[in-house]
């Protein structure tokens, strides 16, 4: 099954993963994955030297940008409109893709260019451009590959690292019309692509890119890339859009080379993207080349409400992929199966507050609560918190199942009454164990299906840990 | 459909975040800010600066030359042009300091402006920049927009050359900026600041790395002035005993 045939929306999270397990080969991708990205970052982090010290630093920036985003939102308005930008404010979704497509449309543009950017993703802009007849392209290469297979990204900095090489081979011998030839392996596929993007890049009339961070000093839009991209986009048009959010603004450059060495070093386990660029506007005086005309368009999509919420932390977030590349559920499931846009913990947290728990509600459980999201999150987001918080606020809304609700009260009621609770696993424990004495294992038990249906749930043996830990005590208390 | 003016949009925003939190005064802000203190850096490969910057450059996937003058600088780009591409010819920006260069030395020709941008046309194969800044923390040189730099001979040739004044050097980010903003003081906000470590790469297909996404498939540094005699070796040694480790 494709990504495309999955349901979308993450209601369908777990059928999706049901599903995606299936794909033998993808997991064995996504095992690699999982063994790889966290290799390459914790040798970048040792190199570092005082990496826990960076982090700390970039929270309190974070923090104090966010804390004071009023005071820095508006410096960085005001420093970006005198630098020559128009700058745009959308409520939502729809109200960004309005405003691009106007400026488009303005400027009689036929062919528009983008770089990658997740806000863009999460307002499904290229299909309201396309279907307003532009002809968009996207340049990144993971980002083309999944616009050209007609899917959406499943990793948010590898957009299409769930595709094979025999996929994309197959994929490109199809799409791009070249006649016979062998197309052996990545560097024939990359060089492919070079020479039919290379194509667009010079015909564009508009160029569409996101920012890694916007600087309220100077009105700098930072861009992080490793192909170049996002540069010749932002380079090559007459006209520049850089789409973006009121989270990305840090006070100075050094705060965003603070978020540069941390961003980096957590997504991709380098200590620098091969292009770090800063733009301030359009041309001016002298220059001889750049855009005509830059927008800059800020999208709240909820941002405020997260903003005045106990979820204000995930704000912090900087887009670097590292929980999704330690999380066990993400590994497990792959990006395609969270039915949303943002994946794995952070698409956890995420998702629900940009869209709504009802329709979200079962991505706050996609998680086994091990914590190594946290330990990795240079931005030092409680993640896993956050989950069960959200968890919570889906047990007050009751939106979980009643029959889970309705056990989890009385697991709560019985753990608050602990000689009870003593009792009654005393009692259970042992007739559990007689039951199960000739096989050892259980395959299948009432009220544990859900268990019993993946593997045998091994029957109890001996006496329960509490009786066990009591008698050592008395033991201990004799002897001594 | 948008319904309202944008400046209504904006003074919405920003009125519902002065709401959430933002009574603060810009000196108390900025005090604040302050007390947050440096930003940490991270530890450079060797002490001595050109020998980081230069094994932080191989690193990065880009070669090297050291040249203690202009016109053995010339020279090695005139070596670079003929063992790549058996020419003498190359692309450079309006670049006063480049057009000052000993280009007889060495038999180069040099042709000052942009690189090829039609399609029909073949790429141009090299360009040549005069840096404005080298960090050593990340293999990185600076360039800023203009005529001096025009994006095409960054981002659309197939091999990309750079020359670096040694005096140019600074060791990390921080120090880079303090550069940046003193620049800009003079001359005024560039449109686009360039940190460039390392040709395009990607690692979309399969994570392989490949060079020549869709920018320059080589980087070329050449760093001129007094660099000490060893740090080239030294470099050169650092980055074989790595991959030996690997
Ligand atoms: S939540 Fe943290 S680890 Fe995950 S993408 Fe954001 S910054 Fe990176």
């Amino acid at each position: 099954m494709s990504s495309t045939d999955q349901a979308k929306g993450s209601r369908a999270f777990y059928s999706n993963v049901r599903s995606s397990l299936q794909e033998t080969e993808k997991v064995n991708r996504r095992d690699m994955l999982g063994l790889f990205m966290p290799m390459i970052r914790d040798a970048a982090v040792n190199e570092f030297g005082g990496f826990e010290e960076l982090r700390r630093h970039v929270k309190n920036i974070k923090q104090h940008s966010l804390d004071n985003l009023y005071h820095y939102l508006s410096q960085f308005v005001e420093e970006a409109k005198s630098n020559g930008n128009h700058v745009h404010f959308a409520q939502d979704s729809s109200e960004m893709n309005s405003i691009v497509l106007d400026i488009c449309q303005q400027h009689d543009a036929r062919r528009v260019i983008k770089g990658k950017s997740m806000v863009t993703e999460e307002t499904h802009l290229l299909p309201h451009l396309q279907s307003a007849g532009l002809e968009v392209v996207e340049t990144d290469l993971g980002e083309y590959i999944i616009q050209q297979a007609g899917e959406s990204p499943s990793h948010i900095v590898g957009p299409a690292l769930h595709k094979s090489v025999d996929e994309i081979r197959e994929l490109f011998m199809r799409k791009h019309q070249l006649g016979e030839r062998e197309l052996e392996g990545p560097a024939e596929m990359v060089a492919e692509a070079r020479t039919v993007l290379r194509e667009h890049f010079l015909k564009a009339d508009v160029g569409i890119i996101g920012s890694n961070a916007l600087i309220a000093e100077s009105g700098y839009s930072m861009l992080v890339t490793n192909e170049g991209n996002g540069d010749l986009c932002a380079n090559l048009p007459k006209v520049l859009i850089i789409c973006t959010t009121m989270d990305r603004v840090v006070p100075r450059a050094n705060d965003a080379m603070a978020l540069l060495r941390l961003l980096v070093r957590s997504a991709t386990g380098q200590p620098v993207t091969c292009y770090t660029s800063f733009y301030s506007g359009p041309r001016q005086g002298e220059d001889t080349d750049g855009p005509i005309e830059t927008h800059i368009v800020l999208l709240d999509n909820k941002r405020s409400d997260i903003l005045d919420s106990d979820y204000r932390e995930m704000l912090q977030c900087i887009r670097c992929a590292a929980c999704l590349n330690h999380c066990p559920i993400y590994i497990g499931a792959g990006g395609h199966a969270y039915g949303s846009v943002y994946m794995g913990p952070m698409g956890s947290v995420l998702t629900p507050l940009l869209t709504s728990l009802e329709e979200s509600n079962a991505l706050p459980n996609a998680c086994t609560a091990c914590g190594r999201c946290a330990e990795v999150c240079p931005a030092s987001i409680p993640l896993p918190d956050l989950l069960r918080d959200l968890r919570h606020d889906e047990t007050r809304a009751k939106l979980s199942p009643t029959r889970w609700r309705v056990g989890m009260k009385i697991h709560a009621w019985l753990l608050s009454h602990p000689w009870l609770y003593h009792k009654l696993t005393a009692l259970g424990i042992p007739a559990l164990g007689w039951l199960g004495r000739k096989k050892g294992s259980f395959k299948s038990l009432v009220l544990a299906n859900g268990w019993t249906d993946e593997r045998d749930f091994p029957a109890p043996q001996g006496r329960t840990f509490m009786q066990q830990y009591q008698s050592q005590r008395d033991d201990n208390e004799d002897a001594g | 459909m948008i319904t309202k003016t944008q400046d209504s949009a904006q003074s919405d925003l920003l009125g519902k975040l002065r709401r959430v939190g933002g009574n603060a005064s810009a000196e108390q802000i900025g005090a604040e800010l302050n007390r947050l203190g440096q930003t940490p850096v991270p530890l450079l490969p060797a002490q001595e600066l050109c020998e980081a910057f230069l094994i932080n450059v191989l690193k990065n996937q880009g070669t090297v030359a050291c040249a203690p003058d202009r016109s053995e600088a010339v020279k090695c780009v005139a070596k670079y042009l003929h063992e790549r591409f058996h020419t003498r010819k190359i692309v450079a920006g309006n670049d006063p300091r480049l057009a000052a260069m000993p280009w007889r030395d060495g038999g180069v020709l040099p042709r000052f402006g942009a690189a090829e941008q039609e399609f029909s046309s073949p790429p141009t194969p090299a360009s040549l920049s005069y840096a404005r800044l080298g960090v050593a923390e990340t293999g990185s040189i600076v360039t800023f927009t203009g005529k001096s730099n025009p994006a095409a001979n960054n981002l659309l040739v197939e091999d990309h050359l750079v020359l670096l004044d040694v005096a140019d050097l600074v060791a990390n980010l921080d120090d880079a900026w303090q550069r940046i903003n003193a620049a800009m003081e003079e001359e005024g906000r560039p449109r686009g600041i360039n940190f460039i470590s390392g040709p395009s790469s990607t690692g979309d297909i399969d994570a392989q790395l490949v060079m020549g996404a869709h920018g320059p498939r080589a980087w070329h540094v050449i760093l001129m002035g007094d660099v000490p005699d060893e740090a080239l070796d030294n470099a050169r040694s650092f980055i074989e005993q790595r991959l030996n480790q690997l």
